[in-house]
């Protein structure tokens, strides 16, 4: 492979300079001639901005983006490259994402810190505090003799420096389709555990932002499908940093050694599995992004005791549970929503996008769900439970799974005309008229499309909410 | 050396669950036939340079085999860009269904101004080909991170244009999701304008029984994921305006709201935080609020989610004074023009090294599993 013919103009350019000068400090001098050769570049490419309102002929390019032979700090090379690309960088070699994520994970706090540019401090000498780059150079009258070099941020607060500019990577799971989709039913493997093993794993990934949004179903079913996983001596790799991340595990005995190597795998040799950066204990957790998607292991973690217990979760599984169990939700939904007489002439689509913004709520026993007089802002569906509408005292109507009510709360705000109340537990799918409007727009041309008043289903008459 | 875990534990391997749709012809009997393209053959074609590469995709600038003269010589030069895939890599990554979506979605949205032009699509033993228009202004990624960041205007030059093309994609189309904005799949035309490329993640979300389909596979750039993506909630096109408000956000600060060196917390981030704004540069109360207004967790209040669709992202005070027609019909050129010094220069395009990484053979065995997943390509 041959290196870039514009690094090669630049490596001859700083080889002269060298010799002309003879500089004492190497180093400083090379990032001195980068940094001068970056701020012409981009003196010379920011001129387009300057230019642009004036349109200059189909392809022919900008005089400012000719190469000046004159002067070794001018522009040397007419290749446009990205000083940010992952592969623009000379020396950067090919860095692997890991690597750098593991390198910089320790200086993360220091965002705000005006004292984290000791290593860039000579650069930032140069920089005029509060005189933000770009401001000037759209507005045409930046100044062309000093714009700020590429390494020091404007000012310290503005600009995060430990923030990679290079190229993102796209992620992707294996694409899973819900069951009832394909026709084949499926449903999560199950661990027997006892309710202290249970108890111990909720509190495990109670706090985790991949579980803390699941409903009760969906984590009885996740700490279902949790795998013992005995690892009986000391010195076992359990997961090895650079490989392919599957399972998430929760140390449920025993406790395990981090090692991290800044080169982002394991290499070979006695110190090849880099610094131990950590200990885990029972309780914790480890390989959490392995439930996302597949990407290299950041660490690689071993037993640091003799008989120790994990319990692990894989990937598939995991997905596989809360799609199922969302998808079931929503096509639920769909099907009640059906049936609800007043939504009848929503189209496919629009009842989609109802089911989507439907909230789930839970009542005890003898909990009020809606209070008769009150303003109706708020239609409910009946996921489980039983519940009853009372006027007054008399119980005037029951309620059971698929059935609604307070739908009319959706066209007028008219005071409820009854109570509701839980009679067992119950859990309801609840929309408000104000989110229903957000999303379908005004209610008055939606649910109006097909005249209500003639509709003869009886529910106008059935719906004891409703006044006459 | 300590021992592995797989040796301790000879079963673990059998753990791994092997539920997953693609490349496993028993759990897809629905195969959609792709819609026809124009057939080459990559004899038909001489490379010139690589001017990209992904994890398991590259794209080289190529010309007719026949050429002869100097690329820098030609008035009228014919040069395409050709995205090959290797079908041993698309098979490992398990992409055959996103591979599938790209080819035919790309098919159907030819010739849209904002988007690249399918030319045509072929395969042969080892890899599957798409031969695109070239676009030689580069990555509208190697402006921002060479000016830093855009003020208003250019920024909104920029989403304008890509407004039109999810309006197209989400309600012209009939709910294609593209699912992977950046700043990195936008190209620049010689005059300055958008095209969107690589459709390797886009879905056409479809009804089924009449109603539309959300879609599970969690994809995307890990900053500019939504919510309902990390959390998987099921996801619609909802997610291309979240990451359009990422986008807009880093077009004026330089950076993504949502960044960190290790994915899990950009992650923790995106679910747990609201977008702060930095108090320099100072970003008007407009941009604020349609960046807000994009990355709004809840789907019900999402602007281009909610009623009105695009027509509601349009109105948006972020966009007044802009001329829609205008705009779609590319009646001005763009706020950056591409220093483009001959119609099929490549030097607005990075240099990436040409030699491949090793790879596996593309053996018999695969060819009789996997192949009727490819052969209308």
């Amino acid at each position: 492979m041959s290196l870039p013919e514009a690094y090669q103009h630049e490596i001859q350019a700083l080889n002269r300079q060298v010799l002309q000068t003879c500089p004492s400090d190497i180093l400083q001098f090379c990032a001195d001639f980068f940094n001068s050769r970056l701020a012409s570049e981009r003196a010379a490419s920011l001129s387009i901005f300057r230019d642009r309102g004036t349109p200059s002929p189909g392809f022919s390019p900008s005089p400012r983006f000719c190469p000046s032979p004159t002067s070794h700090f001018a522009m040397m090379s007419s290749q446009f490259s990205s000083p940010f690309g992952a592969n623009s960088n000379p020396f950067g070699g090919s860095t692997s994402p890991m690597a750098s994520s593991v390198m910089h994970s320790v200086v993360e706090e220091e965002e705000n810190d005006n004292d984290n540019g000791h290593d860039h401090g000579h650069d930032r000498d140069h920089l005029a505090p509060g005189n933000p780059f770009f401001s000037g150079a759209f507005g045409g009258d930046a100044s062309t003799e000093a714009p700020p070099t590429m390494r020091g941020p404007p000012t310290n607060d503005s600009y995060p420096a430990q923030y990679n500019f290079g190229r993102r990577t796209s992620v992707s799971a294996e694409s899973l389709k819900p069951s009832a989709d394909s026709y084949d039913n499926w449903t999560p493997p199950f661990t027997e555990k006892t309710p202290e093993q249970i108890e111990r794993l909720k509190h495990a990934i109670e706090g985790n932002f991949l579980f803390n949004h699941l409903d009760d179903e969906q984590s009885a079913q996740i700490l279902g499908a949790l795998v013992e996983k005995p690892i009986p001596a000391r010195g076992i790799k359990v997961i090895s940093q650079g490989d392919a991340g599957d399972y998430f595990y929760v140390v449920e005995r025993g406790s395990f050694d981090v090692y991290v190597n800044p080169c982002g795998f394991i290499e070979p040799g006695p110190d090849g599995l880099g610094n131990k950066v950590g200990n885990i204990q029972a309780g914790g957790s480890f390989g959490e992004l392995a439930l996302m998607y597949n990407a290299p292991r950041a660490a690689t973690i071993i037993s640091a005791e003799g008989s120790c217990t994990l319990w692990a979760l894989d990937r598939v599984t995991f997905r596989r549970i809360l799609m199922e169990s969302t998808f079931a939700r929503r096509r639920m939904y769909e099907s009640f929503l059906e049936e609800v007489p007043i939504l009848s002439s929503l189209t496919p689509y629009e009842r989609s996008k109802i089911a989507d913004a439907l909230e789930t709520q839970k009542f005890a026993p003898g909990d009020t769900i809606i209070h008769e007089g009150d303003p109706g802002h708020s239609f409910y569906l009946l996921e489980s439970g039983e519940a009853a509408a009372y006027k007054g005292t008399e119980k005037v109507l029951s309620y059971n799974k698929g059935d609604f009510f307070g739908e009319l709360a959706l066209l007028n705000d008219a005071p409820r005309a009854a109570s509701v109340v839980a009679v067992t537990d119950v859990k309801v799918a609840t929309l408000g008229k104000n989110a229903f409007q957000r999303l379908l727009g005004p209610v008055e041309g939606l649910l109006r499309r097909t005249r209500y008043q003639g509709v003869k289903t009886g529910v106008e008459e059935m719906d004891p909410l409703q006044q006459e | 050396m300590a021992a592995t875990l797989a040796e301790a534990q000879p079963g673990i391997a059998a753990l791994a669950t092997g539920t997953t749709s693609p490349g496993d012809p028993s759990t897809d009997p629905t195969l959609e036939p792709l819609p026809p393209t124009r057939k080459f053959k990559l004899s038909d074609f001489k490379r010139v340079r690589t001017l990209g590469t992904g994890t398991f995709a590259r794209v080289v600038l190529v010309r007719p085999a026949n050429a002869t003269k100097p690329l820098e010589e030609e008035k009228n030069p014919e040069v395409y860009a050709l995205k090959i895939l290797k079908k041993t890599e698309v098979i490992k990554l398990k992409q055959i269904d996103h591979v599938r979506h790209e080819r035919a979605i790309l098919a159907d949205v030819a010739g849209h101004p904002f988007i690249t032009n399918l030319l045509g699509s072929f395969s042969d033993h080892d890899c599957l080909y798409m031969l695109l228009d070239y676009v030689p202004g580069g990555e509208l990624f190697s402006y921002l991170r060479k000016y830093r960041r855009f003020d208003e205007p250019t920024a909104r030059f920029y989403a304008a244009e890509i407004v039109l093309v999810l309006e197209f994609l989400h309600e012209q189309q009939g709910g294609v999701a593209y699912r992977d904005l950046k700043p990195e799949n936008l190209l620049l035309d010689q005059d300055g304008h958008i095209k969107l490329v690589d459709f390797g993640f886009a879905k056409r979300l479809g009804y089924k029984d009449d109603r539309p389909v959300e879609t599970y596979t969690l994809c995307g750039t890990p900053e500019y994921l939504a919510p309902e993506v990390i959390h998987n909630k099921g996801h619609t096109t909802a997610v291309d305006w979240w990451a359009l408000g990422i986008l807009i956000y880093e077009f004026l600060t330089g950076y993504p709201p949502f960044w960190h060196q290790n994915p899990i917390e950009i992650y923790k981030q995106i679910v747990e935080k609201p977008v702060v704004f930095p108090q320099e540069p100072v970003i008007s109360d407009e941009a604020q609020d349609i960046i807000r207004s994009f990355c709004t967790i809840d789907r019900s209040r999402r602007l281009g989610n909610i009623s009105g669709g695009a027509g509601r992202v349009k109105a948006h005070p972020f966009f007044r004074g802009v001329n829609w027609d205008d705009m779609l019909s590319r009646r001005h050129r763009g706020p950056i023009i591409p220093p483009i010094r001959y119609p099929g220069d490549d030097q607005c395009f990075d240099v990436y090294p040409e030699d491949d990484a090793r790879s596996t053979a593309y053996t018999v065995e695969m060819a009789n599993k996997y192949d009727r997943y490819f052969e209308d390509f």
